[in-house]
């Protein structure tokens, strides 16, 4: 308690709460922004390996697929995710209806499941290739195919959730004046919400392109399994192919000269790449201007009656149902089948290397993302504040693989080798994870007024008791929520992990070995016991939280 | 031509009534508000009127037809909105042109008509303009120019000067009245401001608990209300106890209040002995040497007059005014009160008592 009090004095000066808020600032920066670019120092200092690289004519053309694969199955899967996310956003927030709140609940279970697992389960639904024991439908899809598809799982849900979180913020009432104006309800959304949505568009853009990108242990699972991943690459299955040691890994192929070179070309090129598409982006969304001059009324009527606007929500939820829920939850499907051996010390080893990684680094976040979110949310109009509110994205946006490989390299020019494998994966974990709690928390400290902490202090409040008082139990649940999500965003990270050290035997590296081994329904069981323990622990932690909320209503 | 008849209209969510069998005609070119405390069902009412909502129960006839069932962008009702609801991302121009946008009538007449709407209320100069970068009194009347160039002979007006400065306010409400008196049309107003209702509408329609209570013009209902309610929520008045103690053949009233004082009324068909309450505004309360003994509690300048607040020795407040340069009672004082007996109303008194008669929740 002395100890509180001491801070809650010490807070009460403007210098202390600078000191705070540069070491914030000079933590985020050292620990975050610099260690996820640093590979690009490399591009000069290991220029003879990359150049060698660049010269090789098969690996030049190799990488060159693999990013193009990349960007092009991103872009697709985030079209898509907002076509179809955009009538379910309406669904989520505009209509009432029994059963909402299960959907709202299914609609988030692909986020915590580990991609892996998902990359097992989609294949398995669509293709059942040799060796899964499960029959699937058997299609005879396209890796590229396939991988959108995968990709469609994981994004879908950030997709609705960024749109419907704008779309709540959008008054019915603009839509009802257009109707009350002679517009049908079709041109009415044309014309008036969806010009306001920009916003959530390019955050929902940002984040799905960005998640697709990084995407690696599912998306090798899946290549594993189509038995493609030494002739189908993207960017970060590429780099997880580089070290894969097992039959058919690029280890073998390569000396480690080439390894090295490759990595860091490839890095540094979906680096580079993904920051210029963040900014084209921004810049994009908010000057594009929706063809809406122009109104067809007769159409408009056609499309707004009848038949067409039940379809249109009959497909959207098919669509969550078939593309999403279903194959995400077909790996459920071996419960059904004789339980096989699962070497259970390797699992929970695993399991607990993994628990330990995402525990701290969530801890960490929420400590250093407080100031900053704190910061970005109360300083928007500032020139400092847009910055760091830009740059915060930066390691969402970095491909993880990329951003792993860049961390190593980093942490390894400072002496830090792998013996220290777990503290380099916890920062890497940090890195990627860091945003998505500084994000939700600016969300929700945006929505409070400052005016209570000034109240608080009127009566006599430090700064620090004010916050500790007053702010914290307000956003309480956004804290929360940013941590399961950087949670379970942890819990299922292989590329970066695999980047930084091979060794380090989380459980996403531990299934994908597994899968690499042809150990399916090992995998499976092993994925099965993950995804409950992870829904024991979300349920508890929403278990908590709503009680509590409850409480404060 | 905009006629408006509602017939048997009731809404229910679930078991409960926001509005119950309403029966309603409003003549063309009327102006008429709805008053009533909030919950009462006001707002449910204009949004039937105006085809957001379909009743549960009853119909909506437009000049004769029965137009429950057209939708909301085929009924034609101009409708504005508590909070403005300007669209945030046009100019005020391309606000007041989206009727004629989305009509398809033309670039022609979406420039005419937005220019000739925007002139109408004075803010043509603006029209190149973001509604958020003009005050609230200004987005207001962009709002009812847009609601006006649909061509719309009817208009919905929902708490529409509510979220304005008192100042503001009571200027926007007589030019909207001047507007749409000029324009003839037919103007549904809704607010829970009497004084607002008094000075603008043609008719004030109060409603209570999803229901109409009374209907009549401003000065019916200020001088003749038919209830406790209406006497109490329409204007201010004094509320006392008392029973029919007098009544002369030709109606001629007096009644005894709580302590024995005699007073008289207008004329009643009361019988004697009947329990009575009887209304006396303010202003029909005058101080004599004689008449009703009162004690003063206070006396507060309200701007223009003096606000006395008395306990009668019948243990009623008796509120009265005194002009703003005559001399007053100070609190403590002993004044002797008389009423205007043309002014005092009388009623039935009400069963569940005077309390629970005139609350507003």
């Amino acid at each position: 308690m002395s100890l509180l009090k001491r801070i809650d004095e010490l807070s009460g000066s403007s210098k202390v709460r600078k000191a705070w808020f540069s070491f914030a600032c000079a933590i985020f920066l050292v620990v975050i922004v610099i260690p996820s670019i640093f590979v690009v120092t490399n591009l000069v200092t290991d220029w003879d390996l990359v150049s060698m690289v660049a010269q090789d004519e098969a690996i030049r053309s190799t990488i060159i697929g693999a990013v193009a694969n990349s960007f092009s199955i991103a872009l697709i899967v985030t079209v898509i995710d907002i076509l179809v996310g955009l009538p379910m956003a309406w669904i989520m927030v505009r209509k009432d209806f029994s059963g909402k709140k299960w959907l709202d609940t299914l609609l988030d279970m692909p986020l915590a499941f580990p991609t892996a697992v998902l990359g097992i389960s989609v294949v398995m639904f669509w293709v059942a290739p040799e060796g899964v024991n499960i029959p699937g439908l058997g299609l005879n899809l396209s890796p590229y195919m396939l991988l959108v598809l995968l990709h469609i799982l994981f994004t879908y849900p950030y997709m609705v959730r960024s749109l419907s979180a704008i779309l709540e913020q959008i008054d019915p009432n603009y839509e009802t004046a257009a109707m009350t104006l002679g517009a049908s309800r079709w041109t009415a959304v044309r014309t008036i919400t969806i010009p306001l949505f920009r916003a959530g568009l390019a955050t929902g853009f940002i984040l799905c392109f960005a998640r697709s990108l990084s995407e690696t242990g599912g998306t090798y699972i899946a290549l594993s399994m189509m038995d493609v991943k030494s002739s189908f690459f993207t960017g970060p299955s590429f780099i997880s192919w580089l070290k894969d040691t097992e039959p058919g890994g690029g280890a073998l192929m390569y000396s480690s000269d080439e390894m090295m070179g490759a990595q860091i070309l490839i890095s540094v090129v979906m680096i580079v790449l993904a920051l210029i598409l963040l900014i084209v982006v921004r810049r994009l969304i908010a000057r594009f201007h929706f063809p809406m001059d122009k109104v067809w009324p007769e159409l408009g009527r056609k499309v707004s009656r009848g038949a067409l606007p039940k379809a249109k929500d009959f497909v959207t939820i098919a669509f969550l149902i078939v593309v999403v829920l279903l194959p995400a939850f077909y790996i459920f499907m071996y419960l059904a089948e004789p339980a096989s051996d699962i070497d259970y010390g390797g699992l929970l080893g695993s399991i607990g290397i993994s628990f330990l990684v995402a525990g701290v680094a969530v801890v960490v976040d929420i400590l250093i993302g407080i100031p900053m979110a704190m910061y970005i949310a109360r300083h928007k109009g500032q020139k400092l504040g847009q910055l760091l509110d830009s740059v915060v994205n930066v390691p969402l946006i970095i491909p993880t693989t990329a951003l792993g490989v860049s961390l190593a390299l980093f942490w390894g020019s400072l002496g830090l080798d792998s013996t220290f494998a777990l503290l380099l994966v916890i920062l890497g974990h940090i890195s990627f994870t860091y945003p998505l709690v500084v994000r939700n928390l600016v969300g929700a400290i945006e929505e409070v007024d400052p005016a209570y902490e000034e109240v608080a202090m009127t009566l006599g409040a430090k700064p620090f008791q004010a916050f500790r008082k007053v702010l914290f139990p307000i956003v309480k649940s956004a804290v929360i929520a940013g941590g399961i999500l950087a949670f379970t965003r942890s819990l299922g990270e292989t590329g970066a992990t695999l980047a930084i050290s091979p060794t380090m035997n989380t459980v996403p590296v531990y299934i994908t070995n597994l899968v690499n081994q042809h150990a399916y329904s090992e995998a499976a069981m092993c994925s099965i016991v993950l995804i409950l323990i992870c829904f024991v622990i979300i349920f508890g932690l929403r278990m908590i939280t709503n009680r509590r909320s409850r409480r404060n209503a | 031509m905009a006629r408006i008849k509602l017939e048997h209209i009731s809404m229910r969510f679930g078991d409960f009534y926001a509005v119950r069998d309403i029966n309603l005609d409003i003549n063309n070119g009327e102006y008429v508000t709805i008053l009533g405390p909030s919950g009462c069902g006001k707002t449910t009412l204009i949004k039937i009127i105006s085809g957001i909502w379909t009743p549960t129960e009853g119909k909506v006839f437009v000049d004769g037809m029965d137009v429950t069932n057209v939708p909301l962008e085929d009924r034609d009702v101009g409708y504005v909105f508590q909070n403005i609801c300007l669209f945030p991302h046009l100019t005020l121009k391309d606000n007041v042109a989206y009727s004629p946008r989305v009509k398809d009538q033309g670039e022609e007449a979406m420039g005419s008509l937005s220019t000739e709407y925007l002139s109408l209320v004075n803010m043509l100069s603006r029209a190149g303009m973001f509604p958020k970068e003009i005050s609230g009194g200004e987005q207001q009347k962009v709002a009812i120019a847009r609601a006006l160039a649909s061509g719309s002979k009817m208009l919905m007006l929902d708490e529409p000067l509510s979220a304005l400065d008192a100042r503001v306010r009571v200027e926007l409400r007589y030019e909207l009245r001047r507007l749409v008196k000029k324009l003839g049309i037919t103007v549904v107003h809704i607010t829970h401001d009497q004084e607002e209702a008094m000075s603008v509408s043609d008719r004030i329609v109060l409603m209570r608990y999803g229901s109409i209570a009374e209907v009549g013009t401003p000065l019916e209902l200020y001088r003749h209300p038919k209830s406790v309610f209406a006497a109490n929520f329409v204007g201010e008045t004094n509320l006392l106890e008392c029973t029919v103690s007098e009544r002369t053949k030709s109606g001629k009233t007096r009644v005894k209040l709580r302590g024995g004082q005699e007073v008289r009324a207008s004329k009643t068909a009361f019988n004697v002995g009947d329990p009575v309450v009887i209304s006396v505004r303010p202003e029909h309360v005058y101080t004599a040497n004689d008449g009703l003994r009162a004690e003063v509690r206070s006396v507060v300048f309200m701007g223009t007059y003096w606000r006395v607040r008395t306990i009668a020795d019948s243990r009623d407040f008796v509120d009265f005014n005194v002009p703003a340069d005559e001399e007053v009672p100070k609190e403590g004082d002993v004044v002797y009160l008389v009423f205007n007996k043309k002014a005092v109303v009388v009623f039935a008194r009400p069963q569940g008592g005077i309390e629970e008669e005139i609350k507003l929740e």
